[in-house]
């Protein structure tokens, strides 16, 4: 079946189709949402939310303007960034006892000399810091593999300013890995 | 002429594999790297990167998709258009109902009779009693009679 006769299904109430789409795209919205929130537990809510809304408004679907895909992970980027917004507050006091225990695994992992796992936490630290919109497109494009058209639409944004986006995030990206990575060989000297 | 900072912006935009970029541009990209050194370094340092990018693992959510299959679906939203038709011709229809498309059907006829009762568009059914003899006198002033006298 493909995704018009899927979603012209699910708008005739048929369940059948509605799980049909949810094992299709599962995957790809969880990681999406984990990768934007870092979190276990809100990036299921958000995803039971996202297909939620999908059973809801599927009819408002239009396939010539946007891939079920596109449209699908349009909902939730919208739903993590206004989950994101209303919880800022919470948020940064949570990324303050987060960072906490974060250093105190980095130095763990780094007395153990797991490197690779140390090397994730430093990523995971430098995406984290990286503002909404360049963190957004950054997982649009690199990791969901959306092309930068497709992303912008996602984000609502013209192609330009998802470009400089994405540019300014892989340069803010090197920046602070080979600065983690300078400190790292002088701690060892 | 491609510098080093269009191929650097080149790979911060559309990545450090040679499969994403744009078919276009593929061409002159491929070139421009086939004798820069600088060009050739700048894109190990974005392949090392993404490699590294590609390090930042996912969990996995078990039961996720039991949770989302199993939560209760409320009704769909359709559009307006969609709810006037559901609600003139109901899907689980019953005689109670056979009401809803007579009145459907009767409107425009109502609203037809009213409208031509109100509005006469340009067209005038009443003549003016005046207007008209004023012409049919000024027409019989034109006929000649005096021919019909000589003749008799």
């Amino acid at each position: 079946m493909t995704d018009e006769e899927l979603m012209q299904a699910i708008c005739n109430g048929d369940q059948d189709a509605y799980q049909t789409v949810v094992k299709q795209h599962l995957k790809s919205i969880s990681h999406y949402a984990f990768r934007i929130l870092d979190d276990q537990r809100e990036t299921e809510d958000i995803t039971q939310e996202a297909f939620l809304k999908l059973w809801i408004n599927a009819e408002k679907w239009q396939p010539e303007k946007a891939k079920l895909s596109t449209w699908l992970h349009r909902i939730t980027h919208n739903l993590c960034i206004d989950y994101l917004r209303k919880h800022r507050n919470i948020q940064t006091q949570e990324n303050v006892e987060e960072e906490n225990e974060k250093r105190t695994d980095w130095r763990d992992s780094h007395a153990d000399g797991e490197e690779e796992r140390l090397q994730e936490l430093r990523l995971k630290t430098a995406v984290n810091s990286l503002p909404e919109n360049q963190r957004s497109a950054l997982m649009l494009c690199h990791y969901s593999g959306f092309s930068n058209k497709e992303a912008a639409v996602i984000m609502n944004i013209s192609v330009k300013a998802l470009e400089s986006a994405i540019a300014r995030a892989k340069r803010s990206l090197r920046k602070q890995l080979s600065d983690a990575n300078s400190a790292q060989s002088e701690e060892k000297a | 002429m491609m510098t080093i900072e269009d191929f650097t912006h080149f790979i911060e935009i559309y990545g450090a594999d040679p499969n994403r970029w744009p078919i276009d541009s593929n061409k002159s990209i491929k070139g421009f790297l086939l004798d820069n050194t600088s060009a050739k370094k700048v894109l190990a340092e974005y392949q090392e990167l993404e490699q590294r990018m590609d390090s930042y693992g996912v969990p996995e959510f078990r039961g996720l998709e039991q949770k989302v299959l199993k939560q209760a679906l409320p009704p769909q939203r359709s559009s307006l258009l969609a709810q006037l038709l559901n609600w003139i011709i109901p899907k689980e229809a019953s005689n109670k109902q056979l009401w809803r498309p007579a009145v459907a059907a009767c409107l425009p006829l109502m609203f037809g009779i009213v409208l031509g009762n109100y509005y006469s568009f340009g067209i005038d059914t009443v003549i003016d009693e005046y207007d008209y003899w004023e012409g049919e006198f000024a027409f019989l002033a034109l006929s000649d009679y005096s021919e019909g006298m000589i003749n008799e």
